[in-house]
């Protein structure tokens, strides 16, 4: 099944540098919320690379509200980078763009 | 209303590991018309939408679902049936209420709840396909 999703993370000084690889659908939202959502618990700002993440639909955009909610909490932020086009229009239609820093 | 050149039936158990699996028939059969990556992506996500509401537990559940698709000169047509479910009871209590506006945005045109039992009707049109026949 091409449905599959990786999350390797990374930490440096104040920031962690989370790699996101795959498709976030209903079906791999579950492990990207459990490790997203405990992440953001870090109290570090979150720096999402989604070169490599080729598919999202608002079950992840979803989550990446609620960690957004979560790193906002200790006064942290997330900042999305390497977005591809379909991904990127994604999060201008819901207006989403404005909420998170984007790259 | 464009004229029906073919048509393509997919029933898929209601579980969320098999959502992937329409987008890829949606996305072979829009790219078997000619569209573009970016249309072709935007009927993706659509499409994915629906799918993933009619898998999600908290609606109740279902055995399965159907997705119709109308291959026709100007335009593609999606339509999903499940168990006589109408829109307002798959759409309806949606947290984020993100579902609709985004099927709205993606596709050319849009019909809950249409006459034929069906949930959902999404066309897209042909500015998506490619001149040239490449």
């Amino acid at each position: 099944m091409s449905s599959e999703i990786k999350i390797i993370e990374e930490f440096s000084g104040e920031t962690v540098s989370v790699a996101i690889s795959g498709e976030i659908d209903i079906y791999t939202a579950p492990t990207l919320k459990e490790k997203l959502y405990a992440l953001a618990d870090n109290k570090k700002d979150m720096l999402i690379d989604c070169n490599d993440l080729g598919y999202i639909d608002s079950t992840g955009l979803g989550i990446f509200v609620g960690a957004l909610k979560k790193t906002k909490l200790h006064g942290k932020s997330i900042k999305l980078v390497n977005l591809k086009d379909n991904i990127r229009k994604l999060f201008i239609i819901t207006g989403l763009d404005k909420l998170f820093l984007i790259d | 209303m464009d004229v029906l050149k073919d048509k393509i039936e997919l029933i898929l158990p209601a579980k969320a590991e098999y959502v992937s699996v329409a987008r890829l028939a949606v996305s072979g059969i829009a790219s078997r018309m000619g569209m573009d990556i970016e249309t072709i992506e935007d009927i993706k996500v659509a499409v994915s939408e629906v799918c993933s509401r009619l898998v999600d537990e908290t609606i109740g559940t279902v055995p399965d679902y159907k997705a119709v698709f109308e291959v026709c000169p100007q335009s593609l047509s999606i339509t999903i049936f499940s168990d006589n479910k109408k829109a307002e009871h798959v759409f309806g209590d949606v947290e984020d209420e993100l579902v609709i506006p985004i099927i709205e945005a993606l596709m050319d045109h849009t019909e809950l709840t249409p006459s034929n039992g069906a949930i959902i009707t999404m066309t897209k049109a042909i500015e998506g396909i490619r001149r040239d026949g490449e």
